[in-house]
């Protein structure tokens, strides 16, 4: 049982950081206002730029980089959202499907490879795991506290909540948000820089494989909090490392398909507890439109 | 004419804007000459291979890229339209995916399991795919109605549960082809021939009646919201709820309803994959059909005819997208095409400014 239970924490900590980054970055994105459905996206572009860019450079500047390219097509989000004032479901939908078919074209057009980028060093480590499984336990702390106990996180909320009042202090909703959003963006970056560089030593074709859905599965689940999202990622986690230790210790006890569905059951079951509107932020999707108050 | 004209601007700058960009993409890749042949391969297995059949008078150099590219257009139609349909009355569905996965096992179920005539197997099939796709449609509109839940995050989550428990359970599990199965035993087994969606035509092309199918509903959606004053209820649900309850249009209803025929819609698409294509639920759909159904659906700016005349543009470029495999291009080019169309066509604001400025109104407004 104790084997059992201490291989259990190990995988859940080495498969709950990419979930926990992508699931704060998808809270701060929309506790400023704004939807972030393009986690996905996001997250595959900086798997794939990490990886690509390992093979140049030591792979923790590599990592950084990847986090620049999530920051980068974040930056088309927020242009696309705030400037253009676009439904921001549609730009995050929209991210996902360019991110998914460029991520397969460079592939085949870069590496002459259908599946899989060639290999690379792995990102270093520290008491048996990646660095970035100890930098995930720290950020949520970093982030929760820069969004109550600053003056930046107090705005930020604002704007999510109530721009208005934000604008009314004469300071300015769209880079507020935008900051949030590239912010978003290089966090889904490293989420999924660290599949392609901690968890695997090489960018897969179809990373993330939905982990960018679980990670906004995780926000709502965890209440559009950095903490409550973590947890979720945290017990997300967990039951996928119990999944796939039960398949392989006790096969044929609950279906893999079952168990797969049930984060995303829990957070359905959840969702009609609750009601969406007593937690979500008030102007969560609402275009900031000076002119129109 | 002029107004017409005007409307089109934001879909069709977006997609030729997107074939220019990709194109270039090739070119700063593979060089002008690859490019080239690459795009003219694409173009020739879209629209078929017109130069060689006229020097060759081979039909089928044509028909058959047509019918791949029919085949492909009547499931991007059907999703398209459920998305649309959706839209119409204010609402996301995300969750075509989602309700195409349930739609296409239910028919692959039908078709497999029940022995029938032609006359009522068929339909039997069509009706089980679009029964279990609104099924799936019907909780998130339910949350929606009664607990406020965002329809996006509801039909996300209903669209893992479908794949998780279709693709990872029943489909490699209870469902799983018998072993002694005709061709191979992945995926469920085949459907029986009354099952089938009939093709078109003998020989050449591959067309089969989904695409028939496709262009009816297309029909259908257009004309309830055209002109059907139940249709234009539905509209005004969309554009303004308020106004709508005011006028006395019980708008949560209507929310489940649209729900309902857009789920329904994407189930139909499911299943014209599976009768029209696969004969089966394969171990896995391959192409996200239900999430290029909002592709479409913004492409084609919620129109149901301009739903299907993207779908078909779109549907033949896919088809075309296998023969790119030779030079070096992958196969999912074509939704690379269509992801940046996407994402062009969502800044709407700056080709209705465009459009004003190509085609300004002829008479000025104020003397």
């Amino acid at each position: 049982m104790g084997e059992l239970l201490r291989s259990l924490v190990s995988s859940v900590l080495d498969a709950a950081p990419p979930l926990i980054f992508a699931a704060l970055g998808a809270t701060l994105s929309e506790r400023s206002g704004v939807v972030n459905v393009g986690v996905e996206g996001m997250m595959r572009a900086g798997a794939f730029v990490a990886a690509v860019a390992a093979l140049a450079m030591p792979t923790p500047l590599a990592v950084v980089v990847g986090m620049a390219a999530g920051a980068l097509v974040a930056s088309v989000h927020a242009v696309l959202t705030i400037r253009l004032r676009c439904d921001q479901v549609v730009s995050g939908m929209a991210i996902n499907l360019v991110m998914l078919a460029l991520g397969t074209f460079l592939l085949e057009a870069l590496f002459s490879s259908p599946s899989s980028t060639p290999p690379i060093t792995q990102l270093p480590g520290w008491a048996g795991h990646p660095v970035t499984t100890w930098l995930a336990f720290a950020l949520p702390v970093l982030v929760h506290l820069a969004l109550t106990r600053t003056a930046w996180g107090l705005r930020v909320r604002a704007a999510g909540e109530k721009p208005q009042a934000v604008a009314v202090m004469g300071v300015r909703v769209g880079w507020l948000r935008a900051g949030a959003v590239l912010a978003s963006g290089a966090l889904a970056g490293l989420g999924g820089a660290v599949l392609s560089t901690a968890t695997l030593d090489r960018f897969e074709h179809h990373m993330p494989t939905g982990l960018g859905f679980m990670a906004v599965a995780a926000m709502v689940f965890g209440r559009w909090t950095p903490l409550g999202a973590t947890a979720a990622a945290v017990f997300f986690a967990f039951g996928d490392a119990l999944r796939i230790s039960l398949g392989s210790s006790a096969p044929g006890l609950m279906p893999q398909g079952v168990l797969l569905a049930l984060p995303y059951l829990l957070t359905l079951v959840v969702l009609a507890v609750s009601g969406q509107r007593s937690a979500a932020p008030a102007a969560l999707g609402v275009a900031w439109d000076p002119e129109v108050r | 004419m002029r107004e017409r004209l005007r409307a089109m601007v934001p879909s069709v700058v977006p997609i030729v804007l997107s074939l220019v960009g990709c194109f270039l993409a090739v070119v700063v890749l593979r060089g002008w000459s690859v490019a080239f042949d690459a795009f003219g391969a694409m173009f020739a297995g879209a629209f078929g291979d017109w130069p060689k059949f006229v020097d060759q008078g081979n039909a089928g150099l044509v028909l058959r890229p047509l019918g791949e590219a029919g085949n492909k257009a009547a499931i991007l139609t059907l999703t398209g339209l459920s998305v649309a349909v959706a839209f119409r009355v204010g609402l996301f569905n995300i969750g075509a995916q989602g309700q195409l996965t349930v739609g296409a096992l239910a028919a692959a179920v039908v078709g497999a399991k029940v022995d029938l005539p032609a006359v009522v197997h068929l339909p039997l099939c069509l009706l089980a795919a679009a029964v279990a796709g609104a099924g799936w449609a019907a909780l998130p509109a339910v949350l929606k109605t009664t607990r406020g839940v965002h329809e996006v995050i509801s039909t996300i989550m209903m669209n893992w549960i479908a794949v998780s428990l279709v693709e990872n359970w029943l489909v490699v599990g209870p469902l799983k082809a018998s072993a002694s199965g005709v061709n191979s035993i992945s995926g469920t087994d085949q459907i029986a021939a009354s099952a089938e969606l009939p093709r078109l035509f003998e020989g050449g092309s591959r067309l089969n009646a989904g695409l028939v199918l496709a262009v009816l509903a297309a029909l259908v959606v257009w004309a309830f919201f055209g002109r059907l004053t139940r249709g234009f209820g539905w509209r005004v649900v969309g554009l303004n709820p308020e106004a709508a309850r005011a006028a006395g249009v019980e708008v949560g209803q209507v929310v489940v309803q649209a729900m309902l025929v857009a789920g329904a819609l994407a189930g139909v698409a499911g299943a014209v994959l599976v009768l029209g294509t696969e004969q089966k639920y394969p171990t896995t759909l391959g192409a996200p059909y239900g999430f290029d159904g909002i592709a479409m659906a913004l492409l084609g700016q919620g129109d149901a005819l301009g739903v299907l005349v993207t779908s078909l543009v779109f549907g033949a470029l896919r088809a075309g997208g296998t023969r790119l495999q030779l030079f070096g291009v992958h196969k999912s080019f074509p939704e690379l095409i269509q992801g940046f169309a996407l994402l062009l066509v969502a800044a709407r604001l700056v080709w209705e400014r465009l459009a004003r400025r190509l085609l300004p109104d002829r008479e000025p407004k104020h003397g």
